[in-house]
């Protein structure tokens, strides 16, 4: 019966994940779903509109949510309904943050003191022309000396240039009934562009509908102003992105066509009925224009779809969850029932990395692209590579400590994923140099290899070091395994980032003509290379034992970081596409945590409580290689 | 005899001194990046790791003590360290292939780096608009003051004075009939100004024509700024004033002078690298992901042209695939001009095929050595 209980105590909590992601219900009531998987393109690439609600609040607001009257909407689409449809309730609904106190002194806020302080469209209307003005100055500087006040002033007054152009995405928002603005633009375009062409040919026209046909021209022009995503898609261009239409451009090219496409009339139909509360009117608009898209651009409609499932489910949050879970497992399986809680454990991290994996895989597919694109991509990566070598390790030693760094690697860095998701959208478009599949698919995840192993490598010193120090477990064989385990993983990371930083090499030469330009990312992956070079030779030489390999792998934690996420700090370079300041400080905090463990672990022998216990300070001789 | 060699050789085959260069490496690399915030990447490169010594100056003096290796030192001394400790310890055998592999490949690529440093051009750039023709690429960091014979009716005869002799007082003999040139004052950078813009009347400038004068900048640094010296000269036939002029490189055009029956001009300009081969601009592409300005791909439709070749073709150069011509290398870096003018880096590197058969090495000489670790490891596992 024993043996049955880690499998029952992880099916369990698995299957808890699981669930947590299965695709959200349709409940009785408006179609907000329908609503949220339909298609728009934004930044290049067609996503639905349930992302362009998700990606716009977080832009404005650190939750990324909507707030009215004090409560979060459940869901990202329903409050971006309001902007898009009802921008008079929007403009009330607390959407803007400030956390700056000098921000907040310009609107005479004094009840903040450090806290956030939310605003809606309508609080912040009076200071508008001294937001933008502030704004206008601090754009002025270098973005890599702006001071916290400018940054912050930049990013409200970025947000509320989208607030504006989201209220116009789908409407004029001054519109009382767009549905029927159009319907009456429609009976006008003929008579109208009758009286335009009498006028010209210097016949008599038609005053009255000549009038009409300027107003709505000029109205339909400022609106085209506002364009940032594009919801009227192309029909005569079903696979491409090319010739998406905003609605204002839709409208304008109607006068040419003498009729307004059917997209336009949909999202119309819908405003319409969203604005006179017709739940039946509003739902039966989505299915039709869903029809519509599904005869004209079938081959666009899987990806947002998915997308909008994928969004919904978050699996790296519930394997995150799951990584955390496992973790507490394995920590205890060290004092406690080590073989229940310990296997447990292994199932729990098994069964957050096949939701990692599968996370992983519905990000290529989405992007078509291989698994490393951004930061982001690189620190999801990075973790499920490293929990797979974790596995493979405690495959082999069965000793906890492969599951204990797994679980911790898998969280830690799905949590640095989930901190930098807040910057922007994770599966944007490649900037040209990087649109080469080959090599972001050898050089790129060859890089994020090396790091995961590095991190991990560091990870088991960080292990042998508190072990030895602070616990009595720390008998001769644990030792030795993990010395073994070090040497394993530095041996795998210095091939990777080796091999990774050659083939850098190679497609450098290949788009900027030279091998190697001391570019600070170049740099960044020479330094792991030279630490690894630098702990091998150090160990063959006999000069590093266990002890000193343990405390050079958590030095190449520091390199690693400093690789990885420092290096585009500098904002100089060539690869500084991820440019990022804001973890500036969780960085030197990082680094500073790790040279208190190397000092650590740089305390005499004789006070090592795991080798005191064991009766002899000297640790085994490894030979040397001559 | 054999022996003798390998006792002069065994200091430098520690693996001490192996330990202690790439600990130098990693310093300098370190100091290198961090240093590219305020001195920019090319700078850098000549300061931390095309030198021989870091150096420190004395506040307040000209003073420069080094400090730390530079990468010439650190990178002979690792080569001569991998190179030594290999003549000394090598005893044939198929368990060390994978680690001798490995290091050849290290050598070839400390040797391949070294001499493309020493003998490979310095980057330059070609500008070209929709249909324009050149043979010469132009410095993105150096300038040149040209004097050009132009009297001939088919060929030009240029003399270039590079930026670096271009110093205030300095006195240049141009072999052309006997003149000398005397700079009387030599601006690094500057910036050109209306002279209704000076402080007051009598900061110092050098007015370059009616509407433009030259006032001097501190040196810049920063990616994509260039310098834009500028310079007041004299030209002397033996000891006679022939003319004194002022030219500045953000206003090219060039002034004139007689002597002796033959016109000279003379031009202060990017510093250019003449090339054996012409080549055209047929036509630039920047495309742009939809609603977006997103760069998605550009790419220079090219026509390379070279009579003594008997080359006439056209080419297409784009991200990750450069023009590789008589050792030159083309890339597309960058355009300008709402997309008018197309900017190709030009390179020239006779060893870049080095890199790619040392990377065959070392991954070779990787895979084995740590496969072989890895059989043995498995195999010690299965048995226990």
């Amino acid at each position: 019966m024993k043996r049955f209980v880690p499998w029952i105590l992880g099916a369990v909590l698995i299957f808890w994940a699981v669930s947590r992601m299965l695709p959200p219900k349709d409940a009785p009531g408006l179609d907000v779903n329908g609503f949220a998987r339909l298609p728009v393109l934004v930044g290049g690439r067609v996503m639905p509109m349930d992302t362009l609600a998700r990606l716009a609040l977080a832009e404005m607001n650190h939750h990324g949510s909507y707030i009215t009257a004090g409560k979060m909407a459940e869901q990202p689409t329903r409050g971006f309904l309001d902007i898009v449809m009802m921008p008079e309730h929007s403009d009330t609904a607390k959407l803007f943050e400030v956390s700056n106190q000098e921000i907040l002194d310009l609107f005479g806020s004094q009840d903040a003191k450090g806290q956030f302080v939310s605003y809606s469209f309508n609080d912040l209307k009076p200071y508008f022309q001294e937001i933008e003005k502030q704004a206008s100055l601090a754009g002025q500087t270098d973005p890599e000396t702006r001071n916290p006040f400018q940054r912050g002033i930049l990013k409200l007054r970025d947000s509320l240039r989208l607030y504006l152009q989201l209220k116009n995405t789908l409407q004029a928002e001054d519109s009382p009934d767009f549905g029927k603005e159009i319907e009456a633009f429609q009976m006008v375009i003929k008579p109208g562009m009758q009286a335009v062409r009498d006028r010209d040919a210097g016949k008599p026209f038609d005053n009255e509908n000549f009038e009409r046909i300027v107003l709505f021209t000029q109205r339909y022009q400022n609106l085209s102003q506002a364009k940032y995503a594009f919801a009227i898609p192309n029909p005569l261009s079903p696979e491409e992105n090319d010739g998406w239409q905003h609605v204002s451009q839709a409208l304008l090219g109607a006068i040419r066509h003498g009729e307004i496409s059917f997209p336009v009339l949909a999202y119309g139909r819908m405003i319409s009925a969203y604005r006179s509360g017709d739940i039946v009117g509003f739902n039966d608009a989505v299915r039709e224009y869903n029809d519509y898209l599904s005869k004209t651009i079938p081959k666009k409609l899987d990806r947002p779809k998915i997308e909008f499932l994928f969004s919904h489910a978050q699996p790296f949050l519930q394997a995150m969850t799951l990584y955390v879970i496992a973790l507490v497992f394995a920590l205890f399986s060290w004092l406690l029932w080590p073989r229940t809680l310990g296997k447990t454990a292994i199932v729990l991290i098994v069964g957050a990395f096949i939701i990692h994996t599968v996370g992983l895989v519905v990000r290529m597919y989405l992007q078509g692209r291989p698994p490393v694109t951004n930061l982001y991509s690189s620190a999801i990566f990075v973790g499920w590579a490293a929990v797979m070598l974790c596995i493979l390790l405690e495959r082999f030693y069965r000793n906890g400590i492969g599951s204990v760094c797994g679980a911790v690697i898998g969280f830690v860095t799905l949590l640095i994923a989930h901190n930098l998701q807040l910057d922007g959208d994770t599966l944007e478009m490649l900037r040209a140099v990087l649109d080469t599949n080959g090599w972001l698919a050898t050089h790129v995840v060859g890089e994020a290899l090396g790091y995961s192993a590095m991190f991990l490598a560091g990870l088991i010193g960080i292990i042998y070091i508190l072990r030895g120090l602070f616990t009595t477990s720390f008998d001769e064989g644990t030792s030795k395994s993990l010395g073994r385990m070090m040497y394993g993983v530095v041996c795998f990371a210095t091939l990777c980032s080796l091999v990774a930083t050659i083939l850098g090499g190679i497609w450098a030469d290949q788009s900027w003509g030279r091998f190697w330009g001391w570019d600070p990312k170049e740099n960044g992956a020479l330094l792991i290379v030279l630490w690894n070079a630098i702990i091998l030779h150090a160990r063959w030489g006999g000069y590093a034992r266990e002890r000193e390999t343990a405390l050079m792998t958590v030095f190449g934690n520091v390199v690693t970081s400093l690789s990885w996420f420092g290096v585009n700090m500098l904002g100089v370079g060539l690869h500084s596409y991820g440019f990022m300041d804001q973890a500036f400080g969780p960085l030197l905090a990082f680094i500073a945590s790790q040279f208190a463990i190397i000092g650590l672990g740089c305390v005499p022998l004789k006070y090592w409580r795991g080798i005191k216990t064991r009766g002899r300070v000297s640790e085994p001789k490894i030979p040397v290689l001559t | 005899m054999t022996s003798k060699i390998v006792q002069w050789l065994k200091p430098f085959t520690s693996l001490k001194l192996t330990i202690f260069c790439l600990a130098c490496a990693m310093v300098l690399v370190f100091l290198g990046t961090i240093d590219q915030v305020n001195i920019g990447v090319y700078e850098a490169e000549n300061r931390y790791f095309k030198s021989f010594f870091l150096f420190f100056t004395l506040p307040r003096t000209e003073i420069r003590i080094p400090w730390f290796p530079g990468g010439y030192i650190v990178g002979s001394l690792l080569l001569v360290n991998l190179v030594a400790a290999h003549v000394a310890r090598f005893r044939w055998s198929w368990k060390k292939i994978g680690i001798v592999l490995l290091h050849s490949g290290l050598i070839l690529l400390l040797v391949g780096q070294l001499f493309a440093d020493i003998f490979v051009d310095l980057e330059s750039q070609v500008r070209l608009d929709q249909g324009e023709t050149k043979n010469y690429s132009e410095s993105f960091y150096f300038d040149e003051l040209a004097v050009i014979d132009t009297s001939a009716t088919d060929s030009d005869e240029v003399i270039s004075i590079p930026g670096s002799r271009l110093a205030k007082g300095s006195k240049i003999e141009l072999p052309l009939g006997g003149l000398r040139m005397v700079i009387n004052d030599y601006y690094p950078n500057c910036v050109l100004i209306s002279p209704s813009q000076l402080p007051q009347p009598d900061y110092p400038h050098l007015p370059i024509g009616p509407m433009a004068v030259a006032v001097q900048l501190e040196k810049t640094y920063k990616q994509n700024e260039r310098n834009l010296p500028a310079a007041e000269f004299s030209i002397f036939e033996k000891d006679q004033l022939i003319g004194t002029w002022r030219l500045a490189a953000g206003f090219p055009r060039p002034i004139s002078f007689q002597v002796g029956g033959k016109t000279y001009e003379a031009v202060l300009r990017p510093k250019r690298f003449y090339k054996p081969f012409a080549i055209k601009l047929v036509q630039f592409r920047h495309d742009r992901y939809a609603g977006t300005d997103i760069a998605k791909n550009f790419s220079s439709r090219i026509r390379l042209l070279d009579p003594s070749m008997h080359e006439d073709r056209e080419s297409l150069i784009f991200m990750n695939n450069p023009l590789r011509y008589r050792g030159f290398t083309f890339y597309q870096a960058g355009f300008d001009n709402n997309d008018q003018t197309t900017v190709l880096q030009v390179a020239q590197n006779p060893s870049w095929l080095v890199p790619y058969i040392s990377c065959a090495l070392i991954v070779a000489g990787m895979l084995v050595q740590f496969g072989m670790h890895l059989v043995s490891f498995v195999k010690r596992r299965v048995i226990a």
